[in-house]
């Protein structure tokens, strides 16, 4: 068949394309359940690091999901759905931080100590650790944004120095030299905390 | 603000510490049927509806449908150019229409040749020169009325 006539019977495929759509949508579908099962925890964890608080994080990432639904046509144009799916929840997370900035931060130290796996400690060293952690987050919120943003992707051990440029649409190199100043930046508001001589 | 130089482990310590509670944010567990609630969450959610459904050979995709409209376009413009400029005619002569000479009409009021003279404002005057004063002031004779007029002034302040 010629190319020209492989157009034509296009034309005239009526019975397959009444069918087709219906066909389509359930291998959309099925692509969607797949990538909720598969990236859902991440995602979450992704966005609980911004917002620290488990509600809103399930929100963001619902969202997330629902952007996807909104823009099922071009699935198959992705090409890492996981660094896309972080970067589209990275964004929102950003977006609802930034949008309630009003609103007071979840670091107290109660939240933490619930939220945090402080299995095997003693109620005092639980306390303690709960202490020190919403003491380092509170020196990591004082950073430059871009700063900020690189150290706290950097934690996630399953995103490259590559995925985490690809999330924040910057260069590798970029990202090293933010993730090394932020590392500066940090050790320095640390000491400066401890020693404050 | 950068690193204490004079202590390197003590920043690198410090640095450490910081991304080890990064670290443990950032490996917290989901919450138990997350990914049950999401897909619940999705399929309320209604389908985006799709006003037309494209055939296949039509789909807006395809590369014969691009090449075909974009063919439909450069007719449209060349057709519209085409018709502009058959209808507009290049170099036309302008067109000089000879009025008929007028001729006032039988019986009617005639202007009998009376030609209006725009009137005229009496501008300002020119100033005049100045006269050079040769007479002397006259010497009034005694017995006018100004002359006894003076005499009774000068007399009032000898009085005085």
């Amino acid at each position: 068949m010629s190319t020209s006539q492989a157009i034509y019977a296009g034309w005239m495929e009526i019975p397959n394309s009444a069918v087709q759509p219906e066909a389509r949508r359930s291998a959309e579908d099925a692509v969607l359940a797949a990538l909720v099962d598969q990236y859902a925890t991440a995602l979450y964890r992704v966005a609980y690091s911004v917002l620290r608080n488990p509600a809103d994080a399930e929100d963001a990432v619902q969202e997330t999901f629902l952007r996807v639904v909104r823009h099922r046509d071009t699935l198959n144009e992705v090409r890492d759905h996981r660094v896309w799916l972080i970067r589209i929840v990275w964004n929102i997370v950003l977006d609802r931080k930034r949008r309630a900035k009003t609103r007071p931060e979840t670091d107290d130290v109660a939240e933490l100590a619930r939220v945090l796996p402080l299995t095997g400690l003693s109620a005092e060293e639980a306390a303690a650790a709960a202490q020190h952690h919403a003491h380092v987050l509170a020196c990591v919120e004082q950073l430059p944004s871009k700063e900020r943003e690189v150290l706290m992707l950097s934690a996630f051990e399953e995103l490259s120095s590559v995925e985490i440029a690809a999330v924040l649409g910057i260069t590798e190199s970029s990202v090293r030299s933010r993730l090394f100043r932020a590392r500066n930046l940090v050790a320095g508001l640390l000491n400066h905390t401890r020693n404050p001589k | 603000m950068t690193a204490n130089p004079h202590h390197p482990n003590l920043s690198a310590s410090a640095s450490g510490a910081a991304e080890d509670t990064l670290r443990v944010i950032a490996s917290l567990p989901a919450p138990a049927g997350l990914e049950d609630r999401l897909r619940t969450a999705l399929r309320k959610t209604p389908q985006p509806a799709r006003v037309l459904a494209w055939p296949t050979g039509l789909k807006p995709h395809s590369d014969w449908m691009r090449s075909a409209a974009a063919a439909a376009i450069v007719l449209v413009v060349a057709g519209g150019g085409w018709g502009v400029y058959t209808r507009v005619e290049q170099n036309r002569p302008a067109k000089v229409i000879a009025m008929p000479p007028r001729i006032g009409a039988p019986g009617g009021f005639s202007g009998a040749g009376a030609m209006r003279t725009p009137q005229t404002i009496p501008g300002p005057a020119a100033p005049q020169p100045a006269q050079p004063k040769t007479a002397k002031k006259a010497v009034m004779p005694p017995g006018t009325k100004s002359a006894r007029k003076s005499s009774a002034a000068g007399q009032a302040a000898a009085q005085k």
